[in-house]
């Protein structure tokens, strides 16, 4: 964990990685997708438009995900004073955002062959439309709050606060009576009620997502790293 | 209308998502990287 | 104390003070937020009256009947109580809507306890699998992840 604190030390492991994560995850996504569309049945019950969850179900975890990350990133970041804690908490908030939407989105163009509504307010998509406002008013505060010259401690305590949503998601589905059918896979208890054939596509679909998802941050992070260099230069130079 | 109307939306609405997502931080990156070395360079 | 203790401390009893904050809220809106009524909940408090509502759970086998009019279906709705509801609604039903599988339905109680629908929606299980799979639902249940 020190050893990640340097930037220097940082950067020599985010380069090289960089370019992995996203290649790996995209080689990952296109055949997962792919497979997805053309190979997995279709489902005895909803046809065709089960082939929806292989972007939506990742589109969901790497939403909720980002958020995990951008919290405990934050605590790092208020307790220990951590500078990348801070950098990476904020690398993760726009594409968490932009899976957040992804998962809105698909989850509305699959609920319309399904359940024949676009759009309903029960537990599980009202709580997950309130995740997409989190991360668009954290985005916000913090931009504010850097404009000014703060430290983003501000925007910190809201990215801890926040974080008590994605437990209410989790379990909107058990608590309270929703038209979203219940969790269909457990990895606590590591059981799923989706067939082998499903299954399978949609983890490694998840799994590619998630790389690709750990490759835009490493480069929104070393994006904000050589921002604050070019800044301090400039400073020392004036 | 078909599922496939729904499918394909689903899809290409992914795609251009994550794609324009990795691209703008991809270029974002280049940018503020170049930056430091021009300044290391003009020294 | 080191100040970086005493942050740690602190942050710590902040989040187990929210924590509590949410689950006291959520325990507060456990009925409110409830997106339908099931069977066993109209037994236990009544049905509704006068007002909109929605009540969902399983259409039970071989109870939906279509009227002579040919747009006019009457359904039972279970759950795993005894109670049931008693359905009509006139117009499409989602291509989802079957026997024995989920359903949500917006509507009026009537004084007799007939539950008239204006609007119904489709609402599926966790379980995902092929067609020809569908006769062993039972056995896929607990399939491991591995």
């Amino acid at each position: 964990m020190q050893t990640l604190a340097n930037p220097a030390r940082f950067l020599k492991i985010a380069r090289p990685l960089t370019p992995v994560l996203g290649w790996g995850g995209a080689l990952l996504i296109v055949g997962a997708l792919a497979v997805g569309l053309f190979v997995a049945p279709r489902d005895y019950l909803q046809g065709e438009s089960v082939r929806i969850i292989y972007v939506h179900v990742p589109a969901a975890w790497l939403g909720m995900g980002g958020w995990t990350g951008l919290a405990i990133a934050s605590f790092m970041q208020l307790v220990w004073r951590h500078p990348l804690a801070a950098i990476a908490a904020r690398a993760i908030a726009v594409p968490g955002a932009v899976f957040a939407a992804l998962c809105l989105v698909t989850g509305s163009l699959w609920g319309k062959p399904t359940w024949g509504t676009y759009w309903q307010w029960d537990a599980r998509l009202t709580s997950m439309l309130i995740l997409l406002f989190l991360y668009i008013a954290y985005i916000a505060l913090d931009d504010a709050e850097r404009e000014r010259g703060g430290e983003g401690r501000i925007a910190a305590i809201f990215g801890l606060v926040g974080a008590i949503n994605i437990p209410i998601i989790h379990y909107s589905v058990e608590y309270w009576n929703t038209l979203h059918q219940g969790q269909s896979i457990s990895f606590l208890r590591a059981s799923s009620t989706v067939d082998a054939s499903m299954l399978w596509p949609l983890l490694v679909s998840a799994a590619g997502f998630s790389l690709l998802f750990g490759a835009i941050v490493l480069m929104r992070m070393r994006a904000a790293l050589a921002r604050q260099k070019v800044e301090a230069r400039l400073r020392r130079y004036s | 209308m078909s599922h496939w109307t729904f499918i394909l939306a689903s899809y290409a609405l992914t795609a251009l998502g994550t794609v324009g997502l990795t691209w703008w931080s991809w270029a974002s990156m280049r940018s503020a990287e170049r930056q430091v070395e021009d300044l290391r360079n003009d020294r | 104390m080191k100040p970086k203790t005493q942050r740690l401390f602190l942050l710590v009893l902040a989040i187990v003070a929210v924590l509590g904050a949410v689950l006291l809220a959520m325990s507060a809106l456990k009925d409110q937020a409830a997106y339908f009524y099931a069977p066993a909940d109209v037994a236990r408090e009544g049905a509704p009256q006068g007002r909109n509502v929605r009540i969902g759970g399983m259409v039970r086998q071989g109870s939906i009947r279509r009227n002579a009019d040919g747009v006019t279906i009457d359904f039972v709705v279970r759950d795993d109580s005894p109670h049931v509801i008693n359905v009509r609604y006139r117009g499409i039903v989602p291509d989802l809507f079957r026997e024995e599988s989920g359903v949500v339905a917006e509507g009026r109680f009537q004084e007799s306890g007939l539950f008239v629908a204006d609007e119904i929606l489709a609402k599926h299980d966790e379980n995902y699998m092929p067609p020809q799979l569908d006769v062993k639902k039972g056995e896929h249940k607990s399939e491991s992840l591995k």
